[in-house]
């Protein structure tokens, strides 16, 4: 666990009391009295990482307590069972909170929770979800009042500060409110994950003032106090529960967010929050109320009660909510208006307030004093001391509207008195080791990849990895990640949201990316340190939010690029560097990145992207730089080939970038247990299917004007080229036509194919050693099947340690397995279709349309058209909210057009089941795509293979395409029948059997 | 069919159930060389057919043995020994799952009249297991090679059986397989065919289905006083069969216009030259590459892609003299022989196996043009692993313009026999009764020459 450095506090105690500020900041040190200091956690090891080594949140809840008493600073215990956790609760006694994920090690959640109270303890639970289908579940079939709270995760670790806070702001509400004027915010809804999205938003807002502060050059310290006092949020399920906080705390409500529907009197009340509205602006018009709802009809009344209205489905709800927090709570920019509401000016924080406050017109100042608005915006931003200042000062206490602006300018100048910078990034130029050093620029998130990355390296030098292997180290390469306030900062001062967010045209929006000139000084200038110390090509890559969320994989959504930093005039190298940021944020807003978001639970402006920018593993040849080879190592294998079973895991390596395993492309795969056993099916095979071309990055190429959506500096080069660069020895056999034999190496003549039968039959590296080890670690670790994306670059030359570097670690997403599904007794006149190979399990059975790609039609040269095709019914569909059977010949989503559809995920993305058959002339073998294997497991999607060539596998190709289609294209039809189809997949024995619907 | 061949496939299958594959051939050679034995009673009294398909001997054996993990497999070995009337029994062993009694005999029956036809010294056999070298690591190929050479070797010999590779038994297996034998006997003979070209192979055998192709067509040419000279060529596939077929009309003089691989195409009116077809080899067996991509090289070439929804191929919908079926079975229906006719081509050499449907083959008879049939015009392959025995009883490899040499007059052997076959019983120009009837009369001589054995 890494402590983050925070700023020496002492020296600035007695200059703030110096300055006479002291006492009235002293009694707010009674403030949130009561505090969450020790946290149980319940989780896998994964799950703590998150917890302590992500972003802002742990800084915040750690300096937070620092800044008042250092002894009694939070601490984040994690256990991994239930029992081990009752043990340990009851035998120190000192858990203010405990959180547990819905799966624990050896009992449900549930079970867990009823034990703590048999056990005598009185700890709050809160329980926390991956997944929102689970969730429902247990909501649905069990009673679930024993937890204290239910939050689901939704990629954003900031829900965590909301857990505690919120519990903390109902333990200290009443008496913050009493000592020092707190202010209240309720908020009512019920739905759990609502209130899990947006209560961070709400808290993050609030804890962003405070960050304005530091900025201002305010010590740390007074911004914990700060935070003391900032305003309080009540949470509440119903109508009762609302109007008693709203009765107690009348006087300090800030505002009032609410949800319409939900339980008033007992029973569900489609119009409660309506209600409730009405009752509160009877008594109070001016307290703002935003009231949230899925039906658009709700709006007019909103409107006639004097509510602002939020739908919940838009595309915009959290957009929407920050406005609405940032209007009518104060807590955004101060603007300065006429009475007429013309805009005239506009202050950020107490500097600008101070400058602004010299220039715009009297009567602006007039309408803003008389109406409390200074102090009412201090007060949000938690300036109480300046606040109550400026609050009992009267306009008519003044001679002149003059003598009221340099009075409130001299209070705000003397508040500023102290300046001391303080600004918290990690990344620092003198301590920065490019050999190693992970870093980080600008606030936020790191994203997901980049916590997998981060979480990585810390179990490589916590478990001494890095030097396990002789004669090559294990490392994460040295990489700086942009934190997501970065990715918000350029997108909001640039105005892009709104656009990005309703553009259509991906390369309109790179456009715009790339032509946006503000980009936050500091970062620029953080980055010109990185690229100073930093002289070799570096791959930008994407780190969302939502990436790798352990149930949501955003996996190859977003686009990475990659540079050759190699110019010789450091301003073109940051501006390649800034230009690749761009291109990456840009990606946010693709048209695939929508398309996937769609189907997720989640919102696009829920999605924030951090990117990490690496030293790339490799070495230069020629003009091309690429790592000897690169591949994707997965702890579960979906089809183990006897003697190895599915835990034994899977990897695909190829020669150069890992562009090509990603993708999909040809790769040799290999299980690290057996590591010499081949996996091809013939010679024949072999030749047709191996590795015939590489990626590079071109180091001789800079700046590609282009608003390309791809990586414009990667390209393609014939093994040839590899050969004569020296790279393909190592991965490399040769085929004699003449012997009709595949030797191991390059050494004879003949046909190169890419085996790795060097490293993996003559043990060149001990690469199969090394990746058995780090999958076993990284599921050890996660507490979860993961996969590992690496790269090794063995042409270092000399007697220099070769190099393996890890370039991603991710939860690998396996369907869970319910129940077992016999298949006795059906009619096999109704069989659409049987397989022996199906990944996963339950029945489906609200499937009413089937996308089926015309097998007599169909012809490989064709398959780029298919998968157009297939795109524009999944487009349909997907609007029409109709999930679909798609069933197509060859592999879906390869690479290569000849041995599939070369479909990407998002354009398949509404499918509920897929089926993949062999061609007509070629029997193929299933596809394990990385990428798309990992979103089909994440969204429950099942998956039949069909060997038409055995027996024991169906598919009614007579039937299907003897149907009526609702519509036709060239070589796809949609068909659509009035009674579903059932679908029922048995995962324990890969079973599974598709009926044509009754009818 | 005739009332003895209906009399003979019944007792076939009442004394050899369960075999469909075996049935059926029996039944094809049956009614080809029909004619055979209605001419000349002496077969029929010697009951020659009878004995043809009775296997000479068939051993079926365990192969017990041990992968790296320690767990003990056991698959199925054979070796059926068909028939040595004209040389020691020569054919593949097949490893795969499919491998049965059935089939092997099967391919041991074709084997016979295939290896009778070259005019070299060899019987018939077949072999293999029901081993899947697939997804197995060299260790346990090797393993199981061992194993199964283990009980193999007392059956076979240089004199005796001489087993070649077939699916599943490329050169990685020969070796295996020889090395153990050598052990096992501490002797160093052609024991089996498909060597390294360092230990006892021989040169020319990719080439030698290409070369003898387009030998036989050279041939098949000469009965009209012609020659390839000048001839305007179609090819298709682009593989080792096509490549060397190219190569070899190249060297004969004639022109070359088509390549094609499964997803389509070229023609180049200009021709494809040496340096040409240095580029295809290049494309295809280096980087492995589409054939679209000589399209993209060569800018007098025209690639079109295959439909495979349409009804003809229209890689034979093109003037020339010649066609060179090199791809793959079923190449060649009934419209596309057609369109062949159509535009004028009458020689034919099939490269494939089996490239022509049956009602194309029906049309080529029908026409009366020079259709050379894959069993005689792509005996190549299979006379080259006779010129590998003959290499290592003589102890001294030859070069490859002697193989080259032999191989062309085998070539021109197995012409003479068809057109003599043919001519004698009728249906001169019918290469195909000419390839069955001379197939298996050799056999059916030798074997009434050495007695009832």
């Amino acid at each position: 666990m890494t402590i983050r450095s925070s700023t020496d506090s002492t020296g600035f105690e007695s200059q703030w009391i110096e300055h006479g500020y002291g006492t009235r900041f002293q009694g707010f040190q009674n403030l949130m009295r009561i505090r969450i200091r020790d946290i149980l956690i319940v989780s896998s090891l994964y799950d703590l990482y998150l917890f302590e080594e992500d972003g802002r949140l742990y800084e915040l809840i750690r300096n937070e307590y620092q800044g008042l008493n250092l002894s009694h600073s939070p601490e984040l215990t994690r256990v991994s069972s239930g029992h081990e956790a009752i043990a340990l609760a009851k035998k120190e006694n000192r858990f203010d909170l405990i959180i547990t994920t819905l799966h624990i090690e050896d009992m449900h959640a549930l079970a867990f929770a009823h034990l703590v109270r048999e056990s005598g303890l009185s700890v709050p639970i809160v329980l926390l979800s991956f997944d929102n289908r689970e969730l429902q579940y247990l909501l649905l079939h069990h009673d679930t009042s024993i937890f204290e709270r239910i939050f689901i995760w939704q990629g954003d670790f900031r829900i965590i500060i909301a857990m505690i806070k919120s519990l903390e702001d109902r333990i200290n509400v009443e008496n913050d409110t009493r000592i020092a004027g707190v202010q209240v915010i309720i908020v009512i809804e019920d739905n759990v994950r609502y209130y899990s999205s947006f209560l961070p938003l709400i808290y993050t807002e609030m804890l962003k003032q405070s960050q304005r502060l530091i900025s201002e050059g305010i010590n740390l310290s007074h911004k914990f106090l700060r935070m003391r006092a900032r305003p309080k949020i009540l949470l509440c399920g119903t109508y009762e529960e609302a109007w008693e906080h709203y009765r107690t705390y009348e006087e300090y409500i800030l505002g009032i967010i609410s949800d319409v529907d939900f339980k008033k009197g007992g029973l569900q009340n489609p119009r409660a929050g309506i209600e409730f509205a009405e009752a509160v602006k009877a008594d109070h018009p001016d307290i703002p109320i935003l009231l949230q709802s899925h039906l658009p009809e709700n709006e007019q009344d909103a409107r006639r009660i004097g509510a602002s209205f939020v739908l919940k489905d838009s595309a915009t709800l959290l957009n929407e909510l920050h406005q609405f927090m940032f209007q009518y709570f104060s807590f955004g920019d101060f603007v300065f208006r006429t009475p007429e509401g013309v805009e005239v000016g506009r202050a950020t924080n107490l500097r600008t307030l101070a400058e602004q406050l010299r220039v715009v017109p009297d009567e602006s100042i007039r309408y803003h004093a008389e109406r409390n608005h200074f102090s009412n915006w201090l007060k949000a931003r938690t300036e109480f001391w300046l606040a109550h200042q400026l609050r009992p000062r009267k306009v008519s206490d003044f001679a002149s509207i003059h003598d009221l602006r340099l009075d409130l300018i001299d209070s705000i100048n003397a508040y500023l008195m102290v300046r001391q910078r303080g600004i918290i990034t990690d990344f620092r130029k003198d301590t920065f080791d490019p050999g190693s050093s992970f870093a980080r620029i600008g606030g936020g998130s790191l994203g997901g990849k980049a916590r997998g990355l981060g979480f990585v390296n810390t179990l490589i030098n916590n478990y001494h990895v890095r030097d396990r292997f002789p004669g090559i180290q294990i490392y994460v390469p040295a990489a700086v990640v942009l934190g997501t306030d970065v990715f918000d900062q350029f997108v909001d001062e640039n105005a892009l949201r709104h656009f990005a967010i309703n553009c259509p045209d991906d390369k309109e929006i790179t456009r715009r990316f790339l032509e946006a000139e503000k980009f936050p000084e500091d970062v620029l200038g953080e980055l010109a340190a990185f690229l100073h110390t930093v002289h070799t090509p570096l791959a930008v890559r994407s780190s969302s939010l939502l990436e790798d969320s352990q149930y949501h994989p955003f996996a190859g959504v977003y686009e990475t690029y990659m540079i050759p930093n190699n110019h010789h005039n450091p301003l073109v190298r940051l501006n390649d560097l800034l230009e690749s940021i761009k291109r990456v944020y840009a990606s946010t807003f693709y048209r695939s990145a929508k398309d996937y978001i769609k189907v997720t639970s989640y919102r696009l402006e829920e999605e924030k992207m951090a990117v990490i920018i690496q030293k790339m593993v490799g070495s230069a040849h020629a003009f091309r730089f690429y790592p000897d080879f690169a591949g994707v190592a997965k702890s579960h294998n979906f089809y183990p080939i006897a003697p190895q079973t599915s835990a034994d895991g899977i990897v695909a390596v190829a020669l150069g970038l890992g562009k090509t395993v990603v993708d999909g492309g040809n790769t040799v795969r290999f299980c690290p247990k057996y590591p010499s056993d081949a996996v091809h099916f013939s010679l024949n095979d072999l030749l047709d299917n191996s590795q015939k071309e590489f990626y590079a990055l071109r180091l001789d190429d800079h700046a590609v004007p282009s608003f390309e959506t791809h990586d414009m500096k990667i390209e393609r080069f014939d093994l040839v080229v590899a050969e004569q660069d020296g790279t393909l020895g190592s991965v490399a056999s040769t085929y004699s036509q003449e012997n009709q034999v595949i030797y191991d190496g390059v050494a004879r003549n003949g046909t190169r194919i890419v085996t790795f039968a060097p490293i993996l039959k003559n043990k060149l590296l001990p690469l199969p050693q090394i990746l058995e080890l780090l999958l076993d670690m990284g599921q050890w670790g996660m507490g979860t099947p993961v996969e590992i994306e690496f790269a090794v670059n063995a042409s270092v030359g000399g007697d220099r340690l070769k190099e393996f570097g890890l370039l991603q670690m991710r939860p690998l997403v396996l369907s869970r397995e319910i129940e077992e599904l016999s298949f006795d007794r059906i009619d096999p006149e109704r069989i659409l279709c049987l397989s022996h190979r199906v990944l996963g399990n339950g029945i489906i059975e609200d499937v009413y349309d089937i996308v089926v790609v015309d097998y007599h039609a169909f012809d490989r040269l064709r398959s780029p058209e298919v998968a157009h095709e297939v795109s524009m019914f999944n487009a349909q569909l997907v609007s029409e909210g109709r999930p679909y059977l798609l069933i197509g010949v060859g592999r879906w989503g390869t690479l290569d057009p000849w041995l599939g559809i070369p479909v990407t995920w998002d354009q398949i993305a509404g499918a509920r089941t897929i089926i993949e058959t062999g061609f007509k002339d070629l029997p193929v073998t299933p596809s394990q795509g990385s990428h798309f294997f990992q979103n089909l497991t994440s969204f429950m999607i099942g998956y039949f293979t069909v060997n038409m060539q055995r027996d024991d596998n169906s598919l009614d190709w007579d039937w299907l395409l003897s149907q009526t289609p609702l519509e036709q294209k060239s070589l796809t039809r949609l068909l659509r029948f009035p009674a579903p189809l059932t679908i029922k997949m048995n995962g324990h024995r890969n079973m599974g059997v598709i009926l044509k619907p009754e009818m | 069919m005739s009332q003895y061949v209906k009399d003979l496939m019944a007792e076939v299958k009442t004394k050899n159930p369960g075999e469909p594959e075996f049935h059926q051939a029996v039944q094809e050679v049956a009614e080809s060389v029909a004619i055979v034995l209605d001419r000349h009673p002496e077969y029929r009294t010697a009951r020659i057919l009878e004995r043809i398909l009775e296997p000479e001997r068939v051993i079926m054996f365990r192969v017990p043995w041990v992968d790296d993990q320690g767990k003990v497999h056991i698959n199925r070995g054979y070796r059926i020994e068909m028939n040595s009337a004209i040389g020691p029994y020569k054919g593949g062993l097949r490893f795969h799952p499919s491998v049965n009694l059935s089939i092997l005999k099967f391919l041991a029956f074709e084997q016979v009249f295939k290896n009778s036809l070259t005019s070299l010294p060899m019987g018939g056999g077949k072999g293999g297991s029901d081993f899947d070298p697939k997804g197995k690591s060299d260790l346990k190929v090797m393993r199981f090679c061992q194993a199964f050479m283990s009980e193999l070797y007392r059956h076979i010999g240089a004199d005796t059986d001489v087993p070649a590779g077939d699916i599943g038994v490329g050169g990685r297996e020969i070796g295996y397989l020889f090395g153990q034998y050598k052990k096992l006997k501490n002797e160093f003979t052609g024991v089996l065919t498909g060597k390294g070209l360092n230990w006892g192979g021989s040169l020319i055998r990719p080439e030698a289905t290409g070369y003898g192709a387009v030998y036989f067509a050279a041939e098949m040419l000469g009965t009209k006083g012609q020659t390839l000279e000048g001839k305007l060529c179609l090819v298709s596939g682009s593989g080792n069969v096509a490549q060397y077929t190219v190569e070899k009309i190249i060297q004969l003089g004639g022109k070359v216009v088509t390549l094609s691989d499964s997803n389509g195409y070229i023609y180049d009116e200009q021709g494809i030259n040496t340096e040409k077809l240095a580029y295809v080899m290049d494309l295809k067996n280096v980087r492995r590459g589409r054939i679209e991509e000589y399209a993209q090289k060569y800018k007098s070439a025209v690639y079109t892609a295959i439909d495979p929804k349409a009804d003809h191929n229209p890689i034979w919908d093109h003037k020339a003299h010649c066609a060179f079926p090199s791809a793959t079975q079923n190449e060649i229906n009934a419209k596309d022989a057609q369109n062949l006719l159509r535009n004028g081509i009458y020689v034919v050499s099939e490269g494939a196996n089996m490239p022509t449907t049956i009602d194309g083959v029906k049309i080529f008879l029908e026409s009366r043009i020079l259709y050379g049939p894959g069993k005689a015009a792509n005996a190549g392959g299979v006379s080259v692993s006779g010129l590998e025995m003959s290499q290592n009883s003589m102890r001294l490899p030859w070069t490859r313009e002697e193989v080259d040499h032999r191989l062309q007059l085998i070539m021109r052997n197995i012409h003479n026999t068809c057109v003599e076959m043919a001519e004698r019983f009728g249906t001169p120009g019918n290469y195909v009764n000419g390839a069955n009837i001379g197939g298996f009369l050799k056999v059916a001589d030798a074997m009434m020459d050495q007695g009832v054995v």
